[in-house]
């Protein structure tokens, strides 16, 4: 017989996402095995991130407190917004280094056939942004699936109205494969989005 | 167990896992398949992300006994749908599409008439399409193929001949349509106008459902299949009637209201 604490830590490890059983008890003596200290700072980080961390009042990226550091950098293009699905898709296009404008998060995609329709994403904050002026281009970097490509549509009929600039990240071949073995909707996407040299 | 080969078409894909999916597929051969695939999400493997909502791919599965999930272990992409191209109507309309499909299928009950038919209205949800004839071409053509097409020849309670007239009632609880001595009494009935009453009798003749037996066979005949020019000259005011009627049989069908239907025609 385990006792009652290490089933329960064992047993809350794994509700995690990607942990079964077999890792979650190699969680549970991990933690057995490490100071008290370590432990404590696992414990205190887990509190902190559920207390702390909400939405940024702006942008919907995660903040700990009403904006969130990019909102708040005054060195970022304001006039640009790049608009994604969640915050971890924000942090690989921040990964990449090569955006300075802001963001908008809509924390989730339009997707009728699970009942997750406009209303239940941040869409009209993202409008009351625009409404307010200065933006001059709205990136669409929703995911490249059908219902992110119809999120992505239904944000510019609603942004159709306002004199700005609406683009879409760009899709095709990836640098560095060759031809040859590019999948047809590959080759669509990228003779549909060729650029002038 | 043998691995199973089908050509079917996405439905619905449920995250399983950081890389799973779960998976309904309506494929010709089988009809509706629900399976995990391993990996589904990931951009490199055996599903090269051809598993997103619409799309038309080759599968092969292994097909469980019990009544466990499939098992999918390949795929390949033959057609995505393009939301960018199609617009968003046309997206509204295949979602509905799928949605119907998935509810009113059941799994290893094969369609391949069904199939084609989706395949071949899928291919013509344009912006220049009249969508909303298609689609209730689609939904009419459906219910003939699946046995759920109502009676609008022959009164559903007496089996008299209906005569033309300028209204006509149909029932949606009965299944069809009623003559003038049966008619008083029944709750539920809608008023119909002769055009509408002629619209839904030929509308699914449209589609012309010859039994085809192989996937390029099917495909081969698809083009000449669907007449939209035929559905270009229907009377609008006749299909704009039609439109509640036929959603409120579905419904009345279905046992709910699918939640793509209020997103129709917005």
């Amino acid at each position: 017989m385990i006792s009652e604490s290490v089933s329960r830590l064992i047993e809350e490890f794994s509700k995690l996402p990607g942990i079964g059983k077999k890792t979650a008890e190699r969680l549970t003596y991990h933690v057995l095995r490490v100071h008290e200290a370590e432990a404590l700072q696992l414990a205190e980080a887990i509190r902190n991130i559920k207390l702390n961390v909400r939405y940024c009042e702006e942008c919907y990226n995660l903040a700990e407190t009403e904006q969130c550091a990019i909102c708040r950098d005054s060195r970022r293009d304001r006039s640009r917004i790049c608009v994604v699905e969640q915050p971890r898709d924000l942090i690989s296009l921040e990964n990449t280094g090569s955006y300075s404008g802001s963001y908008h998060v809509l924390l989730g995609r339009i997707a009728p056939l699970e009942g997750i329709g406009p209303e239940q994403l941040t869409i009209d904050r993202l409008i009351e942004r625009v409404q307010q002026g200065g933006v001059k281009e709205v990136i669409m970097a929703t995911n490249p699936t059908v219902e992110g490509d119809g999120t992505a549509l239904h944000i510019s009929n609603l942004l159709a109205e306002f004199p700005l600039e609406i683009t879409r990240l760009a899709r095709g071949v990836t640098a560095g494969s060759v031809l040859e073995f590019a999948n047809r909707e590959v080759l669509t996407d990228a003779l549909t989005g060729r650029q002038k040299f | 167990m043998p691995l199973e080969p089908a050509t079917a078409l996405v439905l619905r894909t449920v995250d399983w896992s950081e890389s799973s999916l779960v998976v309904t597929l309506f494929s010709r051969e089988f009809g509706k398949i629900r399976g995990v695939a391993r990996g589904g999400r990931r951009p490199k493997g055996p599903f090269e992300s051809s598993l997103d909502v619409l799309s038309r791919c080759r599968i092969i599965f292994l097909r469980k006994s019990s009544d466990a999930l499939d098992v999918l272990s390949e795929a390949k992409l033959i057609e995505r749908f393009r939301p960018f191209e199609r617009g968003l109507p046309a997206l509204q309309a295949g979602y509905h599409i799928a949605e119907l499909l998935d509810a009113w299928t059941d799994c290893y009950d094969p369609h391949p008439q069904l199939y084609d038919l989706t395949i071949a209205t899928l291919a013509e949800l344009r912006p220049q399409t009249p969508l909303g004839a298609l689609l209730l071409q689609f939904e009419l053509a459906a219910l003939r193929l699946l046995g759920y097409f109502p009676a609008l020849k022959e009164c559903v309670h007496c089996g008299a001949v209906v005569q033309p007239q300028s209204r006509v009632s149909f029932s949606c609880l009965e299944g069809g349509v009623l003559c003038v001595s049966c008619r008083p009494g029944k709750r539920n009935v809608i008023s119909l106008s002769n055009a509408a009453w002629q619209i839904m009798s030929q509308l699914p003749l449209l589609w012309d459902d010859d039994q085809t037996t192989t996937e390029k066979e099917a495909s081969d005949a698809r083009q000449r299949k669907l007449d939209v020019d035929g559905l270009r000259r229907l009377p609008t005011d006749g299909l704009g009637e039609l439109r509640p009627v036929v959603s409120q049989y579905v419904n009345h069908l279905l046992g709910f209201m699918p939640r793509t239907q209020a997103s129709l025609g917005k």
